[in-house]
């Protein structure tokens, strides 16, 4: 019936939203406490030095004025009262509103994570086709071997390196920034300083990806049906594209639902090799310098990220597989 | 009635023995196909450099020599200094030793609590079964990365063991789905059934009945753990949060990256950062020695 269909439709959604709010609700929960237990002083480092040549009144004061005097558990219903109005409170290194510092870098990082997430996908599956398609030849087997010893590469070792070689001593590209100072517009310039991190990007995630759905074609190739399309007089370029592909395709898309968190964290590493604005390099420089407020903002936006992204891709699957619709299993299951 | 010229039989002595065929045993090239030699020689090598570094290093790895700021590779000092004026020939087998117990620290503690945790949540009911992997899901779902940031920036200053803590913390949970998986696999053979039948406390079934029936699949993971939980201590290093410069390691002696590429001085770059990948390829392709080979079927293609 289509009405029943629809509602068990929004009645998803709406356990969809719930799982959501209640994953965020538990992140806040959790990187509130770990930010407040810290042992790192915010007063250190929201006054640095200052602090030891203050008198204890105005210690006092200043507790007052950030709100570090109140019990755990007010403090953290404050700070969520807060954050719903989009106030996540002072960064204590910038000495400016939280949301403010992460704002503008919040687009650097997508671009620089959706480009590469779609390259590294794009690639890998192309990858994988070839290696199946030539299954066990010299080539192949020498494709495995190199993908595995480059996957170990430590991605900032990699990004290290080719700044060694191509921006010091080639000089093709910047090593640093997301684009030159006042030429924020200018998508050639965005595209030159994006090109390094994205080779790292994309050289440190390929083989992963590649040699997990290479597996999955080779499982495929192996079916009854490929027989029959041989039989047919398919060729085996036709087979692959055309039968085993679209078989693998939604095994595909679960792979990149899952490794959404894996590909943002090599966003971050190749963030701060080449000092690309971004929320990745900010938020480990906030780790650095003890800035909680700031880490709780960017814990909390990198979570909400993963999680969105990861219902999205979910909602593909189901699109191309209905298969996924009935047993609604989800990845660990299966 | 067989004739006597029948071809099946043969007319023989009276002193004839059955010809037995000589026994070859296998040589030892046939032996050692298949096996990652080349990477357990030059493992053991990087091993043993790191256990007897005090007789390798021909300076003091902790001391600056400040007349040889940035000096290339040359006869004195095999792999030059660094901008600190420290010898990089004698601080790498020092800090290999860091470095590998680190990674084999790591190992420990992500084997200390994978495994049993992926041992209760296989033998568990099904809905505290799914409670668990909810939660191992929830966990891995956040980058790996910011929760050892989050960590890293409450603990403040590092140490060896901090730092281990730390890694291993993060990264139990890849191991903990595949040893419930395979537990989910056995748990209803006949002797773990006896064996819970007859009221043996968990910890005598997990290490008696369980481990010694997955240890051969989960061995894959294990040990690629160590590499990438060195990869990790070296990633976090450089980026100025895992150990600080002045305790010797791979990964603190690449934290001097940046400087050395405003300085180029490509030796304190490359050589730490070779060491760590070879060490890093070398356990893993012992590894993947004991992965196991899932599809011998022969392609239809």
């Amino acid at each position: 019936m289509p009405e029943n269909d629809h509602l068990s439709f929004l009645k998803k959604i709406l356990l969809r939203l719930l799982g959501f709010a209640l994953t965020m609700l538990i992140l806040s929960v959790v990187a509130f406490c770990f930010a407040r237990c810290a042992p790192g002083d915010p007063l250190q480092s929201f006054y640095g030095d200052a602090v030891e040549s203050m008198t204890s009144e105005e210690l006092i004061t200043a507790r007052t004025r950030l709100g570090l005097d109140a019990p755990l558990t007010t403090q953290y219903v404050r700070w969520i009262g807060n954050a719903f109005q989009g106030d996540f409170g002072l960064s204590l290194k910038y000495k400016k509103p939280a949301m403010d510092v992460v704002s503008p870098l919040i687009g650097n990082t997508l671009i620089l994570g959706l480009t590469s997430y779609l390259l590294v996908f794009l690639l890998a599956t192309l990858l994988a086709v070839a290696c199946a398609l030539h299954e066990d030849s010299f080539a192949d087997r020498l494709i495995c071997k190199i993908g595995t010893a480059i996957y170990y590469l430590p991605s900032f070792w990699l990004g290290v390196v080719l700044i060694l070689i191509f921006s010091i001593h080639l000089k093709w590209f910047p090593s640093s920034g997301a684009y030159d100072i006042g030429r924020a517009r200018d998508i050639l310039n965005r595209l030159r300083h994006m090109v390094l991190p994205l080779v790292v990007m994309i050289v440190s995630h390929l083989w992963y990806y590649a040699y997990m759905i290479r597996g999955k074609l080779l499982d495929e190739l192996r079916q009854d049906y490929v027989l029959l399309a041989k039989g047919k007089g398919l060729t085996n370029r036709q087979i692959v594209w055309k039968h085993c592909l679209r078989n693998v395709a939604p095994t595909i898309v679960s792979i990149m639902a899952i490794s959404i968190p894996h590909v943002l964290s090599g966003t971050y590493i190749a963030e701060a090799v080449f000092n690309y604005p971004g929320i990745g390099a900010l938020s480990i420089e906030s780790a650095k310098y003890h800035d909680y407020n700031l880490l709780m903002l960017l814990v909390l936006i990198t979570g909400a990220l993963v999680i969105l992204s990861s219902m999205a891709a979910q909602t593909v699957n189901e699109v191309i597989d209905p298969r996924m619709k009935e047993t609604g299993v989800s990845a660990w299951q299966r | 009635m067989a004739e006597i010229n029948d071809p099946r039989f043969r007319v023989v002595g009276p002193g004839w023995k059955e010809h037995q065929p000589v026994i070859q045993k296998p040589t030892l090239r046939k032996r050692l196909k298949g096996k990652p030699i080349p990477a357990l020689i030059l493992l053991l090598l990087i091993v043993a450099g790191c256990v007897f570094s005090g007789r390798l290093a021909n300076h003091d790895p902790a001391g600056f020599y400040l007349q040889h700021l940035n000096q290339a590779p040359n006869s004195e000092f095999y792999f030059g200094t660094d901008s600190l004026g420290r010898d990089i020939y004698s601080m790498i087998w020092y800090g290999g030793r860091i470095s590998l117990s680190i990674g084999l620290m790591s190992m420990a503690i992500i084997c200390i609590i994978g495994i049993p945790y992926g041992c209760i949540s296989g033998l568990a009911n099904t809905r505290v079964d799914a409670i668990m992997m909810r939660i191992a899901e929830m966990a891995s779902s956040i980058p790996n990365l910011l929760t050892v940031l989050l960590l890293v920036s409450v603990i403040g200053k590092q140490n060896t063991f901090t730092l281990s803590f730390i890694i291993g913390i993060t990264g139990w949970f890849p191991l903990a789905r595949i040893v419930r998986s395979e537990v989910r696999q056995i748990r209803s053979s006949e002797y773990v059934l006896a064996a819970r039948c007859m009221g043996i406390s968990f910890p005598n079934i997990m290490t008696r009945h369980l481990i010694p029936n997955f240890v051969s699949s989960i061995l894959f993971v294990v040990i690629s753990s160590i590499s990438s939980s060195m990869s990790m201590e070296s990633t976090l290093s450089f980026l100025g949060l895992g150990l600080p410069v002045d305790v010797i390691s791979w990964g603190s002696m690449l934290s001097l990256a940046n400087r050395a590429l405003l300085l180029d001085t490509w030796w304190v770059i490359i050589i730490p950062g070779v060491f760590l990948l070879v060490t890093l390829n070398c356990i893993t392709s012992l590894g993947n020695f004991y992965r196991k080979e899932t599809n011998k079927k022969h392609s239809n293609l």
